[in-house]
């Protein structure tokens, strides 16, 4: 008597080895198919795995060392009077001592300051020396600690021994201050190691306000509590003696840079999820395809007594296995892409925005998230063509479909997916908020309609095929229209390759013209003096006023406008605060204003506590011209009048407030200029001018200097190369494409081997036969292009209008060079996939041919 | 015993006001160990009874009666249990899987019915040693020619142990001499294993092997000959055209 289980557990075994063999057998197909959820598991996986490490090298930047029990620093990261906070903190039961410390962290110019070795950035700590002793021990391995009385004396942790062995007691060192290069003297070394990646330079307080042009400025306050006291109790109390407008120092700082990457990341988790999603269609697309092609095996199966139920199952296996194997080789091709990207880019990190390197550390959750985000794709997409195999008749493979019932479906197809079209339509053209998913809307309502509009576009279509292929056209229209279900799926693959490769263009060409459109406007100056680091401030080091006063001095100047920079938050949102002269910095620059006139925003600046935002932080903010918000500053909370909307080629993807330089001298304590332009006088000579400008930042080494037309030149260059990006992706989901109509057109051929003997039979030649595929595939090309430039057309304006609702907004310009390159590459795509199953089509033996089933 | 029994079988196609008749009011009883070989000329229905009896199309009225229990009503899940644990098939088109071995393939109907995969390819492996096949077990259907592709579905249709084997135009495919070949197995498994089976053939010289042959003309009994094994192929032939041209 033979033992039985439970009957789906039992066969699950069996289905996996089968499964396991059928995708064996058709290797290139199963490759192909998997490849778009390998690209989606690789790209998500890829950045769930670099996003953490980046972060940890980014905030490990960011974080000091300290031995100080407590300490606090402002909410927003602006400096504030020590005499303002610190009586109130050293009033609080159990603090024991108090000290006022500014520090910053800036990235050294390593070209033109040799002097610390090999140290890319350094901590500058300004202590006041006689209470900092009393807040935390300083064991000293040589020398001296500093005094109350010194300026210009240094000390540094043992750990700068590995950057800079030269140093020695005594040595004299140049540094780079907001007043130009400033000369220092080592005194003593500290027995602590220090910061492995920025060494800490402690020197007296007063030399650090001048450094930073802080004068009387301290940013943080530590705190020493009595043995025995309870830490965090103390701490409450500090918190509640300082106020709302102070906190614990963490890794608050550079929350604005932190923030502006994950949104950078979060694009291309999209760009994965996109992948997957596309992944899912071609998955479910083959496997329509594959289960027409077994549809003998399948009946076979429900006529030997398997189950609706068991069949489900084992197609659902086989779409898991290809998950499986997916998502496997997504992980290590993933992986290869972080150790590439820290290769590459990391080497960039560390120079262009001079960061510790990235560990990489295990992150299970994005191992988590891939494998799940992976199995499901393949489990969503195998999942509808499994139940309608498992609703296979035993009979389905001995009896055809009568072309009623296909013709019947067909017309509730273009009804279905006419319909959802329409409204899709709707969307794109109801605003930004909607755009976007009027655009998949879109690309699905085609997808839906794909199988009713065969048969017209075939009619359509085929005159112009008939140019070519006067005997055999229509002959390959009548082939085509037979399985409008599987001519659908074929064009529909093709249409999601080709709508991608006119939506890449489309962005392209949006993008691009946003950024030369705001280049050009944005750099309307000669000559442009920037940092170290463009875009993230925070760990620069300006100049003081002097720098300008001197580059207005030279002859040759008309205008110097320049920009300072501090840290704050709106509502908790991080922001970018630059201020600006209202009647100098329209000299140099120039904003694009969506919302208001430049004119009357300009003079708006000028008077009260009054803002330009960008785009950006009008969408994450959510305040509007017109409206108040509350920018957190050194003086507390202050409220600010939106007076304008301004982008520019620096600001327009991040959330930036542009205040006037009086109220930011006033209420962020900031004066320190960390961008300049200089307009030439009429008749200068750029090259002498930009000679004489590059002699006077000899000073200033933080500074480089250049024509800004250069500048923009190497802007846009680089946005470019970055653009690529797109036409990478069109084309990973152009190949997939490819092989979805090189199956339709071989199972074609093999359904209809004896028609091919028929036809050979009665006379028809070898190359007519050739011709006859080729035409089939061409007419097939044709319709996939067709609708791809359609869907390409609606989900580029739809992508690109939803640019709008995060505040890039840019003009749709109507995709023509994407749309001539769809249709080539489809027409050519058709033909390349019909030359084997044409050739073995013409070479079928007549008398077996006849003869097959 | 009669094992299987239809009570006024019909089936029917096209518009219910203009039905086309396959099968018209069909009364057939077949005994256990019973060999039953159906023809008929095109057209005839005899397919279509097959189909029936196997529970692969449903009938428009009428009943089929298996053992004791009338088919007709069972739902999908009841009807697959009955193929695969009552009901054997052997169709022209060898119709075996292509990744499978011509063991695994013969297993199939005890691995979807929940037997254990090693005991499966035992009986699998018995199954084919019963029709010649020892050797091949681990060969692919491609790799085993016309004949022995027919009888590794011969092994399948018999490894449960069915009450019925059914076989539609099992020759239909295949050379004089492995036509035999099955054929001969077929008689040798109603022999040896007293195994019912009803097969559709329009093949004379397979038919002469039945112990009974029943003529179908539009999709009605007009012959019912009990042959008992001693038919003669000229004569069957004579009959078939005789039943064809009345």
């Amino acid at each position: 008597m033979t033992t039985k289980r439970n009957d789906w557990r039992a066969t699950v075994g069996q289905m996996t080895r089968m499964g396991l063999r059928y995708l064996n057998g058709r290797r290139l197909r199963t490759t192909l198919t998997t490849l778009s959820i390998v690209f989606g598991v690789a790209l998500i996986f890829a950045i769930n795995l670099a996003l953490p490490s980046m972060m940890d090298a980014f905030k490990q930047s960011m974080s000091s060392i300290s031995g100080a029990d407590i300490r606090f620093t402002s909410t927003s990261g602006v400096s504030f009077t020590p005499e303002s906070v610190l009586p109130q903190v050293s009033g609080v039961a159990h603090v024991q001592a108090v000290t006022g410390i500014l520090s910053r962290q800036f990235s050294i110019p390593t070209v033109e300051n040799g002097a610390l070795g090999s140290a890319a950035q350094i901590q500058l700590i300004g202590i006041d020396a006689t209470s900092a002793t009393a807040v935390r021990q300083f064991a000293m391995s040589e020398g001296r600690f500093l005094q109350a009385d010194d300026s210009g004396a240094a000390v540094f942790p043992a750990g700068i021994a590995d950057f800079a062995p030269e140093l020695k007691i005594g040595t004299v060192f140049p540094l780079i201050t907001a007043g130009g290069l400033k000369l220092y003297t080592v005194v003593g070394f500290l027995a602590e190691a220090g910061s492995p990646s920025a060494p800490e330079i402690y020197i007296p307080l007063k030399d650090a306000q001048a450094a930073f042009n802080q004068p009387g400025l301290i940013n943080t306050i530590e705190v020493s509590i009595g043995a025995g006291a309870d830490r965090e109790a103390v701490t409450a109390a500090v918190q509640a003696a300082l106020g709302d407008g102070f906190q614990l120092a963490a890794d608050t700082n550079g929350a604005d840079v932190v923030g502006s990457m994950e949104v950078g990341f979060a694009i291309f988790d999209l760009l994965g999820v996109l992948a997957l999603f596309l992944g899912a269609f071609l998955i479910f697309n083959t496997f329509r395809t594959v289960i027409l092609e077994r549809r003998h095996d399948l009946a076979m199966l429900r006529a030997i007594g398997a189950t609706q139920r068991q069949i489900t199952v084992m197609i659902v296996i086989e779409s898991l296995l290809q998950g499986a194997i997916g998502t496997a080789v997504g992980l290590v091709l993933g992986y290869l892409m972080v150790v590439g990207l820290v290769g590459v880019i990391g080497s960039m990190w560390q120079t262009y925005f001079h960061l510790p390197a990235i560990q990489l550390q295990a992150n299970p959750g994005a191992f988590v998230i891939a494998i799940v985000l992976g199995m499901l794709t393949a489990l969503l997409a195998g999942y509808w063509p499994a139940r309608a195999a498992g609703r296979t008749s035993p009979l389905d493979a001995l009896r055809p479909t009568t072309t009623a019932s296909v013709e019947r479906a067909a017309r509730w197809n273009l009804i279905a997916g006419g319909g959802l079209m329409l409204v899709s339509v709707l969307m794109l053209v109801a605003g930004a908020k909607t755009a976007a998913g009027g655009a998949m809307l879109f690309l699905i309502g085609m997808m839906i309609a794909a199988p009713g509009l065969v048969i017209p576009a075939a009619r359509l279509f085929s005159p112009l095929l008939t140019l070519w292929f006067a005997r055999e056209g229509d002959l390959a229209r009548s082939n085509l229209v037979r399985q409008p279900g599987r001519a659908a799926i074929t064009g529909s693959t093709l249409m999601i390759g080709l709508a991608v490769l006119v939506l890449a263009a489309a962005l392209v060409s949006a993008f691009t013209g946003l950024l030369e459109n705001l280049a050009g406007r944005s750099f309307s100056s000669d000559i442009l003096l920037t940092p170290q680091s463009v875009g993230i401030y925070s760990g620069v080091i300006g100049a003081d006023d002097s720098l300008a006063t001197r580059l207005r001095a030279l002859p040759s100047v008309a205008a110097v406008g320049t920009m300072r920079y501090a840290p704050s938050t709106v509502n908790s949102e991080p922001v970018q605060v630059l201020g600006i002269d209202p009647n100098e910095y329209p000299k140099v620059a120039t904003f694009d204003f969506p919302q208001g006139d430049a004119a009357t925003a300009y003079s708006e600046l000028g008077s009260g506590r009054t803002a330009f935002i960008t785009s950006i932080a009008q969408s994450t903010l959510g305040v509007n011209v017109g409206d108040e918000m509350v920018l957190q500053s050194a003086e507390g909370p202050q409220t600010y009048r939106v007076v304008g909307v301004a982008n520019d080629i620096l600001t327009f993807k991040v959330a930036v407030v542009f205040i006037s330089q009086t109220n930011m001298a006033a209420d962020f304590h900031k004066s320190e200029d960390i961008l300049l332009m200089a307009n030439l006088a009429p008749g200068a000579d750029k090259q002498a001018a930009l000679t004489d400008v590059q002699d006077i930042v000899k000073d200033y080494p933080q500074f480089t200097a250049q024509l800004t037309g250069e500048y923009r030149q190497t802007i846009v260059d680089l946005s470019a190369s970055a653009m690529m990006f797109f036409y990478i992706l069109a084309l990973l989901i152009i190949i997939p494409a490819a092989m979805g109509l090189l199956n339709t057109l071989t199972i074609n051929i093999l359904e209809r081997t004896r028609e091919i003997g028929v036809v050979r039979a009665v006379g028809g030649s070898q190359k007519q036969v050739r011709r006859m595929v080729t035409a089939e595939a061409l007419l097939l090309g044709i319709f996939g292009s067709a609708m791809g430039v359609l869907t390409g057309v609606a989900i580029s304006y739809g992508f690109i209008g939803a640019f709008g609702a995060i505040g890039w907004t840019m003009p749709f310009a109507f995709p023509l060079m994407g749309i001539i390159a769809a249709v080539v590459v489809g027409v050519l795509l058709a033909l390349f996939a019909s030359i084997l199953p044409a050739r073995s089509a013409a070479k079928l033996d007549i008398i077996r041919a006849l003869q097959y089933e | 015993m009669a094992i299987l029994r239809t009570e006024s079988l019909t089936k029917t196609y096209g518009s219910p006001d203009k039905p086309i008749y396959a099968v018209n009011e069909l009364n057939l009883s077949v005994d256990e160990g019973e060999f039953v070989a159906i023809m008929g000329p095109s057209g005839s229905g005899k397919s279509t009874v097959l189909y029936l009896i196997g529970g692969l199309e449903r009938p428009t009225s009428g009943k089929v009666w298996l053992r004791d229990s009338d088919i007709s009503t069972l739902n999908d899940d009841a009807l697959s249990r009955l193929r695969r644990e009552s009901l054997g098939f052997v169709f022209q088109f060898f119709n075996l899987i292509p990744v499978l071995s011509a063991a695994e393939n013969v297993a199939m109907p005890l691995i979807l019915d929940g037997v254990p995969r090693p005991e499966a390819l035992k009986l699998a492996n018995e199954a084919l040693t019963r029709v010649g096949l020892a050797d091949r077990s681990s060969h692919r259907p491609a790799e085993l020619s016309g004949g022995q592709q027919q009888r590794a579905a011969l092994a399948r249709a018999l490894v449960a142990k069915p009450a019925l084997i059914l076989a539609d135009e099992p020759t239909g495919n295949l050379d004089s001499r492995s036509s035999d070949e099955v054929v001969q197995m077929l008689r040798q498994t109603a022999d040896d294993l007293h195994q019912t089976i009803i097969l559709v053939t329009h093949d004379p010289r397979v038919a002469a092997y039945a112990d009974r042959i029943v003529f179908l003309k539009d999709g009605k009994i007009v012959d019912d000959n009990r042959l008992k094994g001693q038919g003669n192929a000229d004569q069957i032939r004579e009959q078939l055209t005789k039943v064809a041209f009345s």
